[in-house]
């Protein structure tokens, strides 16, 4: 009985396939006039030249990288920020270079820096302030830690040094130093031509 | 009465050498009064002889700062006192204090006095100041004392303003900086800003 019902089914699934090829046999049956215009409301809908360029730029894409290649431009980033940050942020005060700004009635003004990014504060003692690390403190600039002053200074050989938070006596690394530590703190030498000389 | 005037006379009598000293409150306020007295005397006698004095003053008030003892003081200022003497002596009485000041710098870093005499013979109406500086600069740098001697004598002969004297000098320190030896970074520099001043060497 249950053998009988299942050569039933076959055959009408059999009826259904034929129907269905014989469907797909057809010719298709297009309405021409609405056909071109779909066409051409495609066509116009794709983007050509700048606008294809654009877009092309504009379309998420997806990218195949071996691990190998990531890892190499990682490394390649990494090196070339830490390079970056050493760069823009010296680990250790230094100083920048110093030079005679102008001339102000009598003395020539010379521009100090100093470089310090962690320092509460930097003065510049010299034998034109009696080596006073009250006299004359230097200004910090807002970013990058850079600090400096202008001071007056009058034609001749001089001995300066800078004081950092107080206590640290540090040479200026960007002048000659002077020779001979009389006291066990090296000085920089300063020398300021005469403007009036030849 | 009698006894208390001769007191008074000879209270007089040894207090007014002391009165008579220069006073300089910057002392005052920064040296003990034995090291004060010590180097006010210095100073004092150095001002007779025409020298100035003002170094003398500052490198007391240097050692003072960088918290010396006395004894380091009065030795840096003794010492500094016989350098402004000797560079005095070899640059002649009519030098200016600058030109001193610059001679003792230069004797302090190994420049013979005969040398600065043959700068000042060489240049007599031109200040030797920046030259004498340049000099004692460039041998703290390395330099050869008698090789930078000859160079900086012969370019302050030649003429060349205290503007180029001191470029040169730049210039000579950055060849250093970038790996040059001292002797030959002055030596190229040299023939190449003043050819006509400095004759090329032979090797």
């Amino acid at each position: 009985m249950r053998q009988h019902d299942d050569l039933d089914s076959m055959e009408q699934d059999d009826g259904v396939i034929e129907r269905v090829a014989e469907e797909l046999r057809r010719p298709l049956r297009v309405n021409a006039a609405l056909f071109d215009a779909r066409v051409m409301d495609e066509v116009l809908r794709t983007p050509s030249g700048l606008r294809a360029r654009i877009a092309s730029l504009v379309q998420p894409r997806t990218f195949r990288v071996s691990p190998l290649v990531a890892l190499a431009a990682g490394l390649l980033f990494a090196v070339s920020v830490a390079g970056s940050l050493l760069y823009v942020l010296p680990a250790s005060p230094r100083a920048v270079a110093h030079t005679p700004a102008r001339t102000a009635p009598g003395s020539p003004i010379v521009q100090f820096g100093f470089v310090a990014p962690h320092a509460s504060s930097v003065a510049l003692v010299g034998d034109f302030n009696d080596w006073d690390p009250k006299a004359t403190p230097l200004r910090a600039a807002s970013t990058g830690g850079v600090w400096s002053v202008e001071v007056p200074i009058q034609p001749g050989r001089h001995l300066y040094a800078f004081v950092v938070d107080g206590t640290v006596w540090r040479p200026d690394p960007a002048a000659p130093k002077a020779t001979g530590e009389d006291f066990g703190e090296p000085n920089s030498a300063l020398t300021v031509a005469d403007p009036g000389a030849r | 009465m009698t006894n208390r005037l001769l007191a008074l006379l000879a209270c007089a009598l040894l207090c007014a050498p002391a009165a008579l000293r220069a006073q300089d409150p910057r002392l005052d306020a920064r040296l003990d009064a034995r090291t004060r007295d010590a180097v006010v005397g210095l100073i004092d006698s150095v001002r007779a002889e025409g020298i100035p004095s003002e170094p003398l003053v500052q490198k007391a008030l240097e050692g003072a700062s960088k918290h010396a003892d006395g004894a380091r003081i009065l030795a840096a200022v003794h010492k500094l006192a016989g350098e402004l003497g000797d560079a005095r002596a070899a640059l002649g009485a009519s030098s200016t204090d600058a030109e001193i000041i610059a001679g003792a710098s230069a004797l302090h870093a190994g420049i013979p006095p005969a040398a600065l005499a043959r700068m000042r013979a060489s240049r007599a109406h031109g200040s030797l100041t920046v030259a004498l500086a340049v000099l004692s600069d460039l041998v703290a740098r390395g330099v050869p004392g008698d090789t930078a001697t000859t160079v900086i004598s012969a370019l302050a002969n030649a003429g060349a303003p205290d503007a180029e004297l001191l470029q040169f000098q730049q210039g000579v320190e950055r060849d250093i900086a970038k790996g040059a030896t001292p002797a030959a970074a002055l030596g190229v520099r040299a023939q190449s800003a003043f050819p006509r001043a400095v004759a090329p060497r032979t090797p």
